[in-house]
């Protein structure tokens, strides 16, 4: 990995890291190709500015890399997606930042882990002592209709596949895909009633 | 004749739909999605500086998903 820098103090912090460095505007093509650019798999434009990386990746397009785009705003994401047709993949860093700092403020049996799509998010759920399903198998469980269980794991144990037979006891943890409509309600199925602020707030998106 | 350009910002991912709404006015000449700090950039071509006004204050403000306008009004 090459690091493409214009600031010369960030370069220097990021050579003393034994990162290599090209120091230089990462819109314009001459820099980019100090980078190796013909024999580079993909260029991620990172940078601050949608204009700089508008260009990088346009440059990097045309030397056939896979392009990166980091936006600056997250409505701008569709348009992105659907008119930079040099953009392989769009990137709102914030948005991972946003999940975390949710996470942190929630505590507690419902964990955010990605937004899928607008209305699509993948949660994990604790069983508690309150969990409606508490001591039932997964065979018998049964959410709403826009959800489904991706992993399950034991109390202490990595999650994994979901089998029918397993059975859900307090303090193990279930991967669940649904949109925002039916959250709740999974929510209620999974976790119990008690922790209703913790639900408001998870209802209030990224 | 007043030539201005008039870059806006929006607040949802609809460009097309903004797009077209900016078109439908009177005065729009032309209008494009760019990359970039603005998302459409909107060049008017009308009869006097209070027609410029008038869309981008009252036309392109008024359209749902405009955040913002910057206007600029051609000097040759």
């Amino acid at each position: 990995m090459i690091l493409v820098e214009a600031n010369a103090e960030k370069a220097d912090r990021a050579r003393t890291d034994d990162f290599e460095v090209v120091e230089g505007d990462g819109s314009r093509e001459p820099v980019l190709e100090q980078a190796d650019l013909a024999t580079a798999d993909a260029v991620g434009a990172l940078t601050g500015d949608l204009n700089v990386n508008f260009a990088a990746c346009m440059v990097g397009k045309h030397y056939g890399a896979r392009t990166v785009l980091r936006i600056d705003e997250d409505y701008r994401e569709d348009i992105y997606r659907k008119f930079a047709s040099d953009v392989d993949e769009v990137v709102y860093p914030e948005r991972l930042g946003a999940i975390g700092a949710k996470n942190a403020l929630l505590g507690g049996n419902v964990r955010a882990i990605a937004d899928i799509a607008q209305n699509l998010q993948v949660v994990e759920l604790t069983i508690t002592d309150e969990s409606p399903m508490k001591g039932y198998s997964i065979s018998e469980l049964s959410l709403p209709a826009d959800s489904r269980v991706l992993a399950f794991g034991k109390e202490g144990s990595p999650m994994g596949i979901p089998l029918p037979d397993d059975s859900l006891a307090v303090g193990d943890r279930l991967a669940v895909l649904a949109d925002f409509d039916v959250l709740e309600d999974v929510r209620q199925i999974l976790v119990g009633d008690t922790s209703r602020a913790t639900a408001d707030a998870m209802q209030g998106g990224t | 004749m007043v030539t201005a350009y008039v870059m806006v910002k929006a607040n949802t991912g609809e460009a097309d739909r903004l797009k077209n709404a900016i078109l439908d006015l009177d005065g729009v000449v032309d209008a494009h999605i760019v990359a970039g700090d603005v998302d459409i950039v909107t060049k008017l071509d009308v009869d006097s500086p209070g027609d410029v006004k008038a869309i981008a204050a009252d036309g392109i403000q008024g359209i749902q998903g405009v955040e913002d306008t910057h206007t600029y009004i051609a000097m040759e």
